[in-house]
């Protein structure tokens, strides 16, 4: 196995007495796309950020490619991970273009036309029409909003994305629409995705492997199938019964079912 | 009022256009600074939250300083002129500059920030690619309320001998002259609409977010940046010549009209050029550190004044003691000179039948009948040490009765019969109308306010030329000449200029 991308090893995040992380170690590996789900103040926000290092760990070390983040500018660090998080929230006073162009131009305003070419692909991978360039979020509806947010997440072309529940203020349809672009990208780019989300079929349907996480501690880390036939603990067995049963089989015959997921 | 305030702006347009100028030029120079450094502080504040509250409470107790005593304090550091207005211009600008980009600043969505920030923006690019141009319309509209404030503000800077509408304004109450301060007040009034309104377009402009109006925006901001930068350089340049004699008056109206004797004269006699800052606010307080800073190198002035608040005498002053005046004002680098001959003091009249029935000349033959006569004087003069008691007292005399009335109300009063006998001023130009007679103080109870020229010696010396003006002055003005001419502007509203113009032509000094 290859080094992992990301790793977390005895984290502990205080604020003040109240812990929320007691102690946290997990691994990602490259490629991975990781949904990181629990119920509210389980942590799961909390841990993103310390990956691109917006909020500092009270105890223990990140390794993000292999180097300590203690160790690395902060700055350069974030601008080699793209970063989505809950509507995705664009700059207002900036167009499409500008949006997408942020982080492009944030390390090198005078690569013009590198910058032009980034936006394009990225408005075409993510779906967005060419024409809406000069158009402010304001003009736009709230999945083509989502959907230039992933762009001026991906445009600078990151190994690492971050997401953190960025389809939470959209409507179903189009979150399921969102939902088959980020997994074809993936697919496509090969980047390592973490991704937040209190959505459960959300989690299962995009993750290559799901941590669900309580109180700041993992419950359990591995593949959707996995989690689902073998549920760690009452806890994950409790927040994953609704998906476990859609096969309709009674539960001691569970392990006959086959999960529609899967084959569908 | 109305009517007689218009024909006043059409008839001396260019006046009131040097005015409306120069006030553009303070209240621009104030606006720029407070901009510029409010906007710093602002920025400051608003990513350093810990100094916020102590800067701001700073802030706020300067804004609460009334603006009077604001220019009283400056005066001893930046003296009298356009330099102290701008200061205190500016530093009333600064709170509502300040607040607005600290508030505008820490209101920006903190999602906003944190996404620009997870991006890997620096704290730099967070501020001026994010929370500047988002907080940009709360800082346009505080900018807003700043320049209009100023604009207002700016009146006062007459006050301290500095320019702008202001002048108007104040030379209008000081001469009794309403429309002249009508005019003033209502060219800064539509000023500061003016500039409201402006603004307030170029708001509306700025908040069009579509990339076809942003252009024109680009357009319409450097146009008002290079209107601004104009307006600043030109502010800038020293227009200052080498031969020019300030000269600054007092807020009298005798002083203006001397003010413009002494201009056309100089102007007339000499190659020297006279920049003329009339009715400086605080009178000799003001004037006269200005003078020994070299920031005014002439001003008309009265002996008794002079002994009293500049030497700081506390003994009564008569014309015997000139040389030691002279003496004392020359340890200053001040020399008296051309003294006009007027001496506008305290002066008892008597309504003129009463005069003529006893033959009453002077204030002891005024004793004699004071038990029949009706006293009248202003508030203070009862409650004076110098005032009626002592009067009473030098004189061995006694009214029947007093009245206490407002300065105002005196002439009326005794052109109704309700009084006998008054104080007034003795250059008064209410004096010329009222059916009185002015007595002579034979033992000199009142002290000696004879009006003369006080020159920075330096500039004496170096501008020879200048006595020769003096001397052509000395002498020329009596009392009566002084009540007549005070009378053509309180009374019959007739510009100092002409008054003054007319005066020198009838003593044939004009050439």
């Amino acid at each position: 196995m290859n080094e992992p991308v990301i790793q977390f090893e005895h984290v502990t995040k205080k604020y003040g007495e109240a812990t929320i992380i007691p102690d946290l170690s997990f691994a990602v590996a490259r490629g991975d796309f990781v949904t990181i789900i629990g119920s509210s103040g389980c942590g799961k926000t909390t841990t993103l950020k310390m990956i691109n290092a917006l909020i500092a760990p009270t105890a223990g070390d990140i390794f993000v490619q292999g180097k300590n983040i203690r160790d690395v500018d902060h700055i350069m660090l974030r601008r080699n991970i793209g970063y989505a998080i809950q509507g995705s929230v664009l700059f207002p006073h900036m167009t499409v273009e500008q949006n997408i162009a942020y982080v492009p131009n944030l390390w090198n305003k005078n690569d013009r036309k590198r910058t032009e070419a980034a936006i394009d692909k990225w408005m075409a991978i993510v779906g967005l029409d060419p024409a809406m360039k000069d158009r402010f979020p304001a003009e736009l509806s709230g999945g083509q909003q989502q959907r230039v947010g992933i762009a001026r997440a991906l445009a600078a072309s990151p190994e690492i994305l971050l997401m953190d529940e960025p389809f939470g203020a959209v409507d179903e349809i189009t979150r399921s629409s969102l939902q088959d672009e980020i997994a074809r990208i993936h697919r496509e780019t090969g980047i390592t995705v973490l991704f937040v989300t209190h959505d459960i079929k959300e989690a299962l349907k995009l993750g290559t492997k799901v941590m669900i996480m309580d109180h700041g501690e993992i419950q359990q880390y591995d593949t959707p199938d996995e989690v689902l036939a073998h549920p760690a603990n009452s806890f994950v067995g409790r927040f994953f019964r609704n998906e476990r049963h859609i096969c309709t089989m009674p539960d001691d015959k569970i392990g006959e079912c086959a999960y529609n997921r899967v084959h569908a | 009022m109305i009517t007689s305030t218009f024909k006043l702006l059409a008839a001396r347009r260019d006046f009131f256009l040097g005015l409306l100028v120069e006030h553009l030029e303070i209240s621009f120079a104030a606006i720029a600074i407070a901009i510029v450094f409010g906007g710093l502080v602002g920025i400051l504040i608003a990513e350093y939250q810990k100094s916020a509250k102590p800067t701001l409470g700073v802030i706020n107790f300067l804004y609460t300083i009334p603006s009077i005593s604001m220019l009283g304090f400056l005066i001893p550091f930046s003296g009298v002129g356009n330099t102290t207005a701008v200061i205190a211009l500016t530093i009333y600008a600064l709170l509502p500059m300040v607040r607005a980009v600290h508030t505008g600043l820490t209101n920006v969505d903190p999602a906003i920030i944190e996404a620009a920030k997870g991006m890997g923006s620096t704290k730099r690019q967070v501020l001026f690619k994010v929370k500047l141009p988002l907080a940009m319309p709360v800082i346009l509209s505080g900018i807003r309320n700043m320049i209009t404030m100023t604009i207002a503000l700016a009146g006062i800077a007459s006050f301290i001998g500095a320019g702008g509408l202001g002048v108007a304004i104040y030379r209008g109450i000081t001469t009794n002259n309403a429309a002249m301060t009508l005019a003033g007040s209502l060219l800064t009034a539509v000023l500061a609409l003016v500039a409201d309104l402006l603004l307030g377009l170029l708001e509306k402009q700025l908040q069009k977010r579509s990339v076809k109006a942003r252009k024109r925006t680009k357009g319409v901001l450097i146009a008002v940046a290079a209107v601004v930068i104009g307006a600043i350089v030109f502010a800038a340049i020293p227009q200052k010549q080498n031969a020019t004699i300030h000269i600054a008056t007092k807020p009298m109206t005798e002083q203006y009209i001397l003010g413009e004797m002494l201009d056309i004269l100089i102007e007339q006699d000499t190659d020297l050029n006279v920049k003329l800052t009339q009715g400086v606010g605080g009178g000799t307080s003001n004037i006269e550190p200005a003078m020994e800073s070299g920031k005014f190198d002439l001003y008309p002035e009265y002996t008794g004044t002079g002994w009293n608040m500049v030497l700081k005498n506390k003994s009564v002053y008569s014309e015997d003691q000139f040389k030691t005046l002279q003496k004392a004002y020359n340890k200053k680098g001040l020399t008296w000179i051309g003294m006009y001959g007027f001496n506008n003091t305290y002066g008892l009249v008597v309504r003129k039948p009463i005069a003529d029935q006893y033959n009453i000349k002077t204030y002891s033959d005024l004793r004699d009948h004071a038990q029949d006569l009706t006293f009248g004087a202003e508030y203070d003069f009862f409650e004076r040490k110098d005032g009626y008691d002592a009067l009473c007292k030098a004189y061995n005399m006694r009214f029947g009765k007093t009245m206490d009335m407002d300065i105002g109300l005196k002439y009326k009063a005794l052109s109704e019969n309700q009084i006998d006998v008054m104080v007034v001023f003795t250059t008064d130009g209410q004096l010329a109308d009222a059916n009185a007679v002015v007595l002579k103080d034979d033992k000199n109870f009142f002290p000696s306010y004879r009006c003369g020229n006080v020159v920075r010696t330096e500039v004496l010396n170096a501008h020879p030329e200048l006595k020769k003006v003096f001397k052509k002055l000395t002498g020329k003005i009596s009392d009566a000449d002084m009540v007549k001419m005070n009378n053509e502007v309180d009374v019959k509203k007739k510009e100092p200029r002409d008054v003054a113009r007319a005066f020198l032509k009838e003593k044939g000094l004009l050439k």
